[in-house]
Formats: C-alpha cells, structure tokens, sequence
C-alpha cells in the first residue's frame, strides 16, 4: 500500500509536461490579441475587458473552487479523496498567477473611467445616482478602495493556496503526520476566511458590474459554480492523466463514482441557488432587482438565459442521474468537460448583458475576442498548473490517509 | 428425497458466529452450485450479494416511476387548476406561473418517489409475512441479534437431505436444524380479531355520517362555530342596519371631516350636476352640493383654479378662507350629491326586501331577494326614462320624473390621452363586471353565472339606447359610477374625479364603436375595416 | 468467538491514517442489543415517570389551550395589527427547523458516509417526527377556523367552487411539510424494522410479540431482504436529502417572496436551511446527552459523537453569522432606505433585545466550539446547546416580529406583545415533544442497533486486518 513519490506512473507524463511553456507563452499572446483586436475595432475596449474578466473569473473560480475542495478534505480529515487531492492542489497552486492576471483589471479602473464598472465613471453616476457621490456607497465604489479590497482578496487566496501547497508537498518529503494535523488545524479558519473573500469578491467584481443591483445571495452563486467546475476539472485532468499513463492504479472507478455523486450533487446545488435567487426576485418584482434579469430576458440573451435552465441543470442532471454513467470514466470525461463548457456560458450571462446589453454575442469580432481572451486565460492557467505538475508527484504520498483512498470502495 | 419429506421439511438451516464464516460458507454453497439458498443476519453484511450470487434489484426504476408520476401529476394538476379550470389572477402573476409551480411540483416527485422506494421494497420483499417457517425454531431468534444463519432450500435442484447436511457441517455451521412446517395455529388471537373489528366498524362511523349528509337534507338551521365569523356584523354598501338609528349602514363624514381633495373644481365637476341650474329648482340640494364642495359657484372666485386642467393627483387644501366644516346645527356632512336620503335612482324607502317598482332609468333586474326577473334586454315597464327616478327630495314618492340637470357635457377635453386614460381606468375597474367591450359580460358575471350566485344583478350592458347620452346625460353617468347603482357599489373613493371624466368620455366612444355605420369611420381608416365573413 | 474490542474511553483523539473507534468498551453484538434493549424491557425509572409527568402535564395543556383558542378565537393571542403572524409562526418556523437535524443526519451524513452517525440517526429521526407534529400544529391553528383548514387540499369541493392557489407560497408550504412529515416518517420506520424484529425475538410476552411482530412486518433478515432494504435506504436518503432542503427554503419563500422589509433578500434559502441544521443539532444534543447517561449509553454514543455534532454546530453557527452579516451590509449597499431601515431597528430599535440575544446565542456562544476541550465537556455542551435553542427561537421572533411591527406604513406601527396564551402554546408545545420523545424511548429501539452492528463489524474487520499486518 506504500507508495513512492519517485514511482514514474506518479509523475506528469512527459508529453503534458511539453506542454506547460508553449500553453504559457500562446495564452499570454492569445489574451493580448483578444483584447488589442477589441480594443482598436469596432467591438470597444468596454467589450474586451469584459471578455477579459469573464476569462479570468472562469478560470479565477475553478481554482478558486479546488482551493475550497483541498481545505473542505482537511477540515473534514477524509480518507476516500486523498489520491486525487493533489490534482486539485495543482489547480489551487495556479491561483498565485490568476492574482497577477487581475491586474489588468485594476489597471483599467486607474486608466480610464468607467471603462468596464459604470460606477468608476463620475458622468454615470452623476447622470443615474447623483446621491452616490456624497454618500458612503460612492466612497466603497471607488478606486482606489477596490483596489485595496482587490488585494486582500488576492493575498487570502493566494497565502491560503501556497499554505496547503507547500505543506503538502512537504509531507511528499518528510512524511510528517504532523503537517496533517497542522493543515487540518488551519482549514477551520481558512474556510471562514474563504468565505468572507469569495462573496466579497464576488460582490465587487461581478455584482458591482450593475452598480445598483444587489442580491445577498450572489457570493453563495458564484461559490457553487466555482465548486462544481472544481470538480469536473480535477475528473479531466485525472481521466487525461490516465490516459497518458499516470495514476492507473490509484485512481479507481469508486473514484469516478465519488466525482459523479458530488458533480450530480453541486448540479443540484447549483440549480437550487440559481432557482431560489431568480424565484425570489422575479416573484417579488421589486423593479431595483427585476432589471437585472430583464437584461437578461431581452436581444437574445433570453435564450442564453434558457440554455443555462436546460443546459446548465437538466441535461447533465438527468445524464448523472444514473449510477452506470457515474461508474464509467469515459462518460464521467464527457459531462464533466460538458459542464465545464456550460460553466462559461454561466460566467458569460453573469458578465457580459451588462458590458454589451444590445446582443449576446457581439458579432463576428466579438466572439472572437471572446474566445481568444478565454482560450488564452485557459491556456495560461493550464500551462501554469502544468509547470507546477512538473516537480511534484501526482499525489500526497506520504499522506497518512492514503491507504484508505487507495482502499475505498463505494456502498 | 421423498415427496412426503419435502412438505414437511422446507429447507436446512445452519447457524454461525461470525461474518468471515458466514461468507465463508456462503462462498462453499455457491460454489457448489446451490441457488436456492439464503442468509440470515442481523446487519447487512457487504459482499454476501456477491458470495451467494444475489442479482441486483429493480428497485430504482420504480422509484424513478414513482418520481416521474409525481412530476406529471404536480405539474398538470396545478396547470389544469390555477390555469384552466379556476384561472384567477394573483400579484399580476401569469395564471400559469411555472417558477411559482416548482416547489410543489419538488415536493410531489419526492414524495412518489419515496413512496415507491418504500413500498417498492415492502413488495419486492413480499412484506408483512408474519408467518414464517423459519420462526418456528426458537434458535432463530438469533438471527437478529448476533447469530448469523445460512439457509438452503428444500426446493433447490441439487437439494438432497444428507448432502445439504454434511456441506453445512463442513462449511463450518453449528447446530444444523430442519426448517419445518409451522404446526402452530394459523387462527388469529380471538379478542385480536374482535378489537380490530371493531375499530374497523367504528371507523366507518364518520365515513357513514359524512356521507350521509352529502346526500340529505336537514330542515334545522346550519351548525355555526362562530356565529360572527359566517355573519359578520359589517354591511355591504346600500344596505340598511339596525344598528344605527336612522337605519342607514352607510355613514356619512363625521361632523368637521376635511375634504382632502375636490376642492378646486366647481360642484359641477365632482357631482356631474348644473348646479346653477339645480339651484333654481331645488335650492336646499344644490345649498349642500355646493357646501359639500367648499365654494360657491356663483361667485367663482375662490381658488381661481380653472376647472379644466384637473391636476388631479395632487391632493388639494381647500383654501383656508372657505370654512369646510359646516355650521354646527348640521349633524352630518353629506359626502356626495345626496345627503341623507339614498340615491335618486335607488328605491327610496329602505328595508331593501319590501317590494319596490324598480328605478325606471334603466332595463334592470330588481334587487337580489326577488326572484329573478327577465333578462335585460326584455321590455320592461315603465318604458326607459319616462316616469323618472324619485329625486332625492321626495323619498315618499319614487315614481317621480327625474328633474335633475344633469351635466350633458363632459368637463374635460376629450383628446385621445383622456381617451385612452379612460380605456385603462375602464379595464381596470368597470371591465371585471362589465365587460372590456361594456356588453355587460365581465369575467365576474360569467363566473356567478356559472355557479349560479342567487343574489347576482347581472351588470348593464352600456350599448342599449337608455344609456346613450341623449338619454342618459354625461352627468348622471357619471354620477353612476361615483354613487353606484342597484348592486353596483360607487367608485368615487378609488377612482379620481377627472378619471371618472374619462371613463365616460370612454364609454360614450365604446357604444360609437359598437354602433358606428361605416360613414362614420375616417375615409383614411376605411381600408382597414374587413367586411364581416 | 473474538468479536470483542477493547478500547480506551478517549476516541476523540484523531490519529491521521487511523480512525477512530465509534463503539467503545468491550463491545459485541449481543452487547449492543442488550443495551438498546434493556431499555424498553426494563420497567422506567422514577426519573423517566416524573419527566413524563411534567411533560404530559404541559401537553395536556398544550390541547386545552387549543381548545380554548378555538372556543374563543384567535383574538385570545398577542396577534394585532400590524403583526399578525405573531408567535404561532415564530414557533412553527422554530420547530420546522428543530426538525431537520434528524433527516440531515440520516440522509445527508449517510450520502457523506459520515459511520458515527448510527448511533444517533434514530434519536434524532425520532425528534424530527415530533418537532415536525409540533410545527405542524401551529399554522394548523393560526389559519384562524382550524376545522376548516382541509380546505387548503387540492379537492373537488362542491362548496367552494374552486382550487387553492398554487402561486402562493403558503399553499407550498402546506406540500413542503406534508411530505417532509411523511417521508421522515417512512424514513424512521423503515430504519427500525429491523431492530423492531429485534424486540420481537426477545420479547418473553405475547401481546408484546404480537404487537412488535406486527410493526416488524415478519422481517426476518434474509440477505435478500436486505439487499433491497440498503438499496431503498439509500434511495430515501437521497431524496431526503435535497427534501430536508427543500422544506426550510420554501419555509424561507413564505418571507422572501413578500416585499416587506427584512424578508425579502435572496439569501434567506441557504440562510434558512443552515440554521435549521444548528438548532436541529443544538436539540438532538440537548435530548442526547441527558438520554446518553441516564439510558447507560457512553459507550455507543460517546464523545466522539458529541465532539462531530459541536463541530457542526460550530459550523452552522458561522454560516448563520455570515449571513447576518451579509444582510445587513446588502442592506446598506442596496441603498434602499426601507430596508435600511428594517436592520438598523432589528439591532438598535425597541427589539434589539431579541437582536442581541439572537446574536449572542447563535454567532458567539458556539464559537466556544473551536476549543476540542469544550467540546469534549457535556455539562458543557449541554448548556451551550440550550443558549443555542434560544437563540434561534429568537432568530424567528426577530425575523417576523421586527420586520412586521415596523413596515412601510408607520401610523400603522405597534409594539408587539404576547399574551398568557402565547406563553402557554409555547410552553405546551415543548410538552408535546417532551411527551412523545419519552414515549419513544420507551417502546422504540433508541439506536440503531443493526447500523451500530454494521459499524463494530467494519471496526473488527479493520483490527483484524491491522492485527495481520
């Protein structure tokens, strides 16, 4: 049951590792033409950064949510996840690059005025919420204060991401249970901080798009998107892993069964928030609220709207519904690359009818500026995961636990 | 085997200690190519499935079925009864409201679908069996405590007495044991069968009274819980009470009530009288119509304010030089044209039930306790108009003409806005009864047509000649609705006076519409109209 | 025979790479049946008998209060103008949460394979049915003319002429508690048909065995029996599970669907449904840990068990934290001054007592939770809980009381007072719980003996296989 770090069947197989540089450098120059071909055509720098975020938040909450999912293992000291624990870390030790990638972002706030959030514009608030410019919700939409929000935000993630790295992959090396017990000592406060960060980041940087709309629910919405594409892309990495030769044997089918009950179950999370959140504004139709959703039930993002509702929920939710499908790691590829497509969309329908109401797609340069800045952020963070794959084993050898994993069978 | 044997003997019965062993043994049999064979344990024990070769259930898919029942039966019975069958509009909700029919429809999957996992398992497990060969050896009692027993069937293929026993020994079983026939009385316990059968009958008891009074009839009055909640003390409009001396359940304003709005426009307007005129018959009503409204319109001094231009949503003072309150010798402020007695087109001598000619201004169908009249358009006597309502000032004569001098002009400028303010205020209000083209077949009339409501006065249907405006002048209409009539109770607290205006000046273009000839559409809309098929 | 295990009495030290025992003592089936048995089939205790006198006495109560209400009218309550919810819906939304816990541990633990929760699912099953009958007694009265409350059924009635209304969010709550009521019913009795055998094989009186043999329904353990019997465990726990959801958000729907200020926010689902799980736990520890002692249980119910529910506790306690928190700074980022207004009076108007006591029982009491050596004290734990049941009985009465005693229209603004009767149903409802939760440990297996069995056979198979090593 031993298992050694240095086993070649535990290290990334050489043609991913090829991979990292080429997939860092083309997403670099991807991401610059998506937003250079927006910025100087008719498509507006407006779009762009919007295309922008959506790419970053995409990828911003997938690590974000395999962050949650390493802590959530500390803190609830499971045995069964171990083998596959540090396929998530190696997502969560991409975080450190995506704060950097925020930047831009900031950059655009200082740069310009109400380029991408309408309340960094003084003509916009003047015109819309006069009152804002002496009050105290002008003062937290400015700036400089969401830039230092921005950093708080970034720096949480990022120590919390390189804590349980680190001291993970120094259990690789010194087999100490003792860094077990620590990480598992740290996750009770971590999770509270992971909480606070995310829904106030959640509030700021996509909430804050419609500076007036406001929902306390949001935060919770982005965490069970961000979850849920966690684990469809930690079930792809490991599928293509395997593919390539790794982890054969420590990975089991009662693994797969393990990712399709919790994707089915986040679908269902997913849906639940969503519903409720729409429920409780469309029923109440309080017109502060309702136009958030009316932006999104007009030009052509109504059908966005319902290919989340059938696409989003009840496709996947009836295609996981069964437990030969959730047994079978060719079909457990398919739906959770298909969710992670749908989790774009997703972002997508969050971010954009603010940036670009008229329609869903913004014409031809419009998709493409979307796809290059979206391939480009996945292109960057893939790469990054990948370059952080190199020197660490694909997973936590010496975690006390991992016997149990190695063991684990399903009811 | 003897056929005698295998009556008797249903199978063989071997007890063990532990889980391992049990497998163990379970493992042996199976691979001895025994299939009818069982094992018996206090938990469930993983991997005995496998090591006797049990196939897996069916047991999801009923559930799936139950589920999927649940859906269907939620989701169209909640269509079919808030869409179709009852269709009632709610917080401007669709009546088919999918969102607001999620829940219920959650709630019913869940339950069908437990329903079928619950159940599903009690028949698949052909549960209740409370009598059972097994039971019969005291040994077995075991079994759900911490014995564990392995079980090969007398109606196994390869079942052979000796065989089974000395494969059970080897296997490691301890006290091998025969199932037998359960020699035991299958009679129920006597006072077990007389208790449940007699709560069985007197369960039945309130079924029978139920039903029982579903189909009789019971000449004593209906059992009130609380007398005051079915009759409640409050009054409809227009009705009479006992409670108050002059016998009115509508009170007037109470002695120095201020009028909140209505003050700047002359009585004209807010009573749809000439006053002037009014004034030269009938000097005291149109005295109290005027004080009601704070000025005089002689003078036409007071607020300067052209009657015109009805800012009507900004509630008025009435300026402070025209004292509002009226001297103390007058009990009461009327709050409308007629002071004390009940409207002129009302009957005038209250209780309502006694026998009156009904108001002759209109084709109409006498008050709810009589029996139900022609419909409205049947002659009626006396002829539309002619012998006119009493007036309010001979409440002892009703078959009075009505001398009123009705305003015949609408006050406000009939321009399309006004036109088209009357529309909506029309759907909103009048079309519920009335009907949106105003021939008297709203969605509340249909309904107590259908359900028969005996106390229903169908509404007038405003395309009959009586209610034209050579008959019917503005005015009155328009006193109408402020006031009501017959059944209809009055508007003029929810509607504001210059939408009233509007109304009329709405329902004068409803019956042009409904009786237009072709001359009097524009030469440029005529292209438009499509010759009826 | 080596099925016995020998433990030291501390589980509660995590050792990574080993878990923990959750059946402690020299443990073995029979043991446990013992145990669990001895309870029923020993003659109560005078503790047990004055406990059920005290408790029926308030139940009993409880009824002539009813029935009072119903001769009187509801005028008999503290309900007026504005706040016409009043206590009776503070006390069906306290109880509907009370009720989660044990569903949640059932169901959702189960799907989690959370093992320690055998020796407590059936307590707990056992006090969602009757924190369910208590919550379900309370809007049953408040509807005013209680015998008619069958009107609220979708049925062809040929008095009414017409269907309920399926739009409103009262109607979905008549659904949502119905079918939790029932499912947790079916849920409870299907987990005790095994050990109901139990009782049945070792009863010495026939009326006993006849009684017990027919709840049983003859289940006599037959592997195939139980193969379905898992199969279908498993199926009614993962509907019970998103059901234990579904039950207090729609409970949340009936506030946040309304416009008034306070209820409406998109939160209150996930909001709701966390601080059901706290009090539900609060409660199964407050039953369990006086239960744990008194029935002889330390070791089936140890601290081990007592130390995971603090934890959730702890856990529920944050989130509910968290989302008082988020309310009031949505409140204030909304910019919306009647909502403004609703949190600023919850905290500093003439209720900020219930505020305050709200937020001191449920954010900071179970934060003493952090420290494994509180966690470990049941004294302690004890007395925590109960803070805890305070404060979210409170939580309910700040939510409907506050936010109706002050709405949009301030001349109709009135303090909110309660009346004896009030007192009374509340009192008399914790009678009725009490009432039936003794009667249930005295007639029904208190834990679940063949899950608990399932559990010291994993326990022995693993020492075994470490024995090997």
């Amino acid at each position: 049951m031993k298992k050694n770090p240095e086993d070649p069947t535990l290290q990334l197989p050489a043609s991913a590792a090829r991979l990292a540089y080429p997939l860092i450098v083309g997403g670099i120059v991807m991401l610059a033409a998506g937003v250079l071909i927006g910025a100087v055509t008719s498509v507006g720098l407006r779009f762009a950064l919007g295309s922008y975020l959506t790419a970053f938040m995409y990828c911003l909450t997938i690590c974000l949510g395999a962050t949650f999912f390493v802590i959530i293992q500390h803190l609830c000291r499971a045995g069964w996840s171990v083998t596959i624990r540090r396929l998530a870390e190696l997502f969560m030790s991409a975080v450190p690059w995506l704060a950097i990638l925020f930047l831009p972002i900031l950059a655009s706030l200082f740069l310009g005025n109400g380029t991408l959030y309408n309340w960094d514009s003084p003509e916009w608030i003047e015109a819309n919420h006069r009152e804002w410019a002496t009050n105290s919700k002008g003062a937290f939409l400015t700036d400089w204060f969401f830039a230092v929000r921005a950093c708080i935000y970034l720096g949480i993630w990022t120590v919390l991401a390189t804590y349980f790295f680190k001291t993970s992959r120094r259990q690789d090396e010194t087999a100490e249970i003792r860094l077990t017990e620590q990480m598992q000592a740290v996750s009770g406060p971590a999770v509270i901080l992971f909480a606070l960060s995310l829904t106030f980041a959640a509030f700021d940087w996509i909430m804050s798009l419609e500076p007036a709309w406001f929902s306390t629910m949001f935060g919770v919405y982005i965490f069970a998107g961000g979850i849920l594409s966690a684990i469809c892309a930690i079930t792809v990495f490991v599928y293509l892993l395997q593919k390539g030769g790794a982890l054969r044997q420590e990975v089991t089918v009662e693994h797969y069964h393990d990712f399709g009950k919790l994707i089915f179950g986040f679908i269902t999370f997913w849906t639940y928030i969503a519903f409720s959140q729409f429920l409780l504004i469309w029923y109440a139709n309080i017109p502060e609220e309702t136009f958030w959703f009316g932006h999104r039930w007009a030009h052509g993002w109504q059908f966005v709207s319902l290919a989340l509702v059938f696409f989003h929920w009840l496709l996947p939710f009836l295609g996981l519904l069964s437990r030969h499908v959730r047994r079978r790691p060719t079909l457990m590829f398919f739906w959770a690359s298909y969710i992670l497509v749908m989790h774009f969309v997703d972002i997508y329908w969050l971010i954009m009818p603010t940036v670009n109401p008229g329609n869903a797609l913004g014409g031809a340069l419009g998709i493409a500026t979307t796809l290059l800045c979206t391939f480009g952020m996945i292109g960057l963070s893939v790469g990054a995961v990948l370059r952080n794959s190199q020197n660490a084993p694909l997973l936590p050898a010496r975690d006390p636990r991992l016997h149990e994993s190695l063991a684990f069978h399903n009811l | 085997m003897s056929a005698e044997n295998a009556k008797h003997i249903h199978g063989y019965m071997a007890e063990f200690t532990s889980v391992d062993a049990l497998l163990a043994a379970c493992r042996r049999v199976r691979d001895a190519g025994y299939t009818k064979t069982d094992a018996y344990t206090p938990f469930p024990v993983h991997g005995i499935d496998e090591a006797l070769g049990i196939k897996p259930t069916a047991l999801p898919w009923i559930a799936l079925g139950g589920g999927l029942t649940g859906t269907i039966t939620a989701i169209s019975m909640q269509i079919w009864m808030n869409g179709i069958n009852y269709p009632y509009i709610i917080s401007g909700k669709p009546y088919i409201s999918l969102p607001a029919f999620i829940p219920v429809t959650f709630e019913l999957t869940i339950l069908l679908a437990s329903f079928g996992a619950f159940f599903g398992m009690l028949i698949l497990n052909k549960l209740p069996r409370f009598s059972n060969p097994l039971f019969t050896n005291s040994r077995f009692d075991g079994a759900t405590d911490d014995k564990f027993f392995l079980y090969i069937a007398a109606d196994d293929p390869r079942f052979k007495a000796d065989g089974v026993k000395r494969l059970l020994t080897d296997a490691g079983g301890g006290a091998i044991d025969a199932v037998m026939d359960d020699e035991s009385s299958d009679k129920l316990p006597r006072a077990f069968v007389t208790i449940a059968g007699v709560l069985a009958m007197l369960s039945i008891v309130p079924l029978l009274i139920a039903a029982r009074m579903r189909v009789t009839n019971s000449s004593s009055p209906r059992f009130h819980i609380f007398y005051d909640m079915d009759f409640s003390p409050a009054k409809d409009a227009q009705k009479s009470t006992t409670l108050f001396a002059d016998g009115r359940a509508m009170r007037t304003d109470v002695p120095g009530t201020v009028i909140h709005s209505g003050s700047e426009f002359g009585p004209d307007y807010y009573s749809g009288i000439d006053v002037d005129a009014l004034a030269k018959i009938d000097p005291a009503r149109a005295e109290r119509l005027v004080r009601f409204n704070g000025q005089l319109p002689q003078d036409g001094e007071p607020t300067g304010n052209p009657p015109v231009t009805p800012p009507a949503d900004e509630p008025v003072t009435p300026p402070a030089d025209e004292p509002v309150t009226p001297p103390a010798d007058e009990p009461v402020t009327p709050p409308a044209d007629e002071p004390v007695t009940p409207p002129a087109d009302e009957p005038v001598t209250p209780p309502a039930d006694e026998p009156v000619t009904p108001p002759a201004d209109e084709p109409v169908t006498p008050p709810a306790d009589e029996p139900v009249t022609p419909p409205a358009d049947e002659p009626v006597t006396p002829p539309a108009d002619e012998p006119v309502a009493a007036t309010a000032e001979t409440p002892a004569a009703p078959a009075v003409v009505d001398t009123t001098p009705w305003l015949t002009e609408n006050p406000l400028e009939v321009t399309r806005a006004t036109l088209e303010k009357g529309q909506t205020q029309f759907n909103i209000y009048c079309a519920v009864c009335h009907g949106q083209n105003g021939r008297g077949r709203g969605l509340v009339n249909e309904r107590a047509q259908k359900i028969q409501a005996t106390s229903w006065v169908p509404p007038s249907s405003m395309h009959q000649p009586q209610l034209y405006d050579d008959k019917y002048p503005d005015g009155k209409l328009f006193s109408t609705i402020s006031n009501g009539i017959r059944k209809m109770p009055g508007y003029s607290s929810q509607i504001k006076a210059a939408d009233r205006w509007a109304i009329v000046a709405y329902v004068r273009a409803l019956q042009l519409s409904q009786n237009a000839s072709e001359e009097d559409v524009p030469l440029s809309a005529r292209d438009a109209i499509v010759p009826a098929p | 025979m080596a099925i016995a295990v020998t433990n030291s009495l501390d589980n509660t030290v995590e050792r990574p790479g080993d878990r923990a025992p959750l059946v402690l003592g020299n443990t073995t089936y029979h043991n446990i049946t013992e145990s669990v048995c001895r309870i029923a089939e020993t003659p109560p205790s005078k503790l047990w008998f004055f406990g059920f006198f005290i408790a029926s006495s308030l139940a009993t109560m409880f009824g002539l209060l009813i029935a009072y209400l119903l001769y009187m009218g509801v005028g008999v309550w503290g309900n007026r103008s504005p706040v016409f919810w009043g206590w009776p819906i503070v006390n069906f939304v306290f109880w509907v949460g009370i009720g989660h816990a044990g569903t949640l541990i059932s169901a959702i633990l189960f799907l989690f394979r959370q093992e320690w929760r055998t020796s407590i699912n059936r307590a707990a099953e056992a006090m969602t049915i009757f924190a369910v009958v208590c919550a379900g007694t309370f809007p049953g009265i408040h509807v005013g003319r209680a015998w008619l409350a069958f009107w609220l059924a979708p049925y062809p009635s040929l008095n009414l002429w017409m269907w309920p209304q399926f739009r409103s969010p009262l109607l979905w709550d008549v659904f949502a508690v119905s079918t939790y009521g029932t499912v947790s019913l079916l849920f409870w009795y299907m987990g005790m048909i095994p050990d109901l055998a139990t009782f049945r094989d070792r009863s010495k009186n026939k009326w006993r065995r006849m009684a017990y043999g027919i709840l049983s329904l003859g289940w006599c353990g037959s592997s195939r029996h139980w193969m379905r019997y898992e199969k279908a465990y498993a199926l009614l726990a993962a509907l019970a599970a998103p059901l234990v959801l579904s039950v207090h958000t729609i409970v949340s729907f009936d506030f946040a669907v309304s416009q008034v200020p306070g209820w409406h926010t998109t939160i209150f689902p996930p909001y709701f449904v966390a601080g059901a799980i706290f009090s539900g736990f609060a409660m199964v520890l407050t039953l369990m840990i006086p239960a744990r002692s008194i029935f002889k249980l330390e070791h089936l119910i140890t601290i081990r068990h007592l130390d995971n529910m603090c934890k959730i506790i702890l856990a529920t306690g944050t989130i509910v934290g968290l989302a008082y928190g988020t309310e009031f700074f949505i409140a204030w980022y909304g910019q919306v001054p009647a909502e403004q207004f609703a949190f600023i009076n919850r905290a500093f108007g003439p209720y900020w007592w219930a505020y305050w006591t709200m937020v001191t029982c449920n954010v900071v009491s179970p934060q003493l939770f952090w420290f494994k050596r509180l966690r470990n004290d049941p004294k302690l734990i004890f007395i925590i809980t109960i803070f805890v049941n305070i404060g979210m009985w409170f939580e309910r009465f700040v939510i409907v009381v506050t936010s109706l005693s002050r709405d949009y229209l301030p001349s109709a603004w009135k303090y909110f007072s309660p009346t004896w009767v009030d007192w009374g149903m509340l009192v008399g409802s914790f009678g009725l719980f009490f009432t039936l939760f003794l009667l249930f440990c005295r007639f029904m297996p208190v834990i679940n003996m063949a899950e608990t069995k399932a559990t010291l056979s994993h326990q022995l198979r693993h020492a075994n296989e470490h024995a090997s090593h």
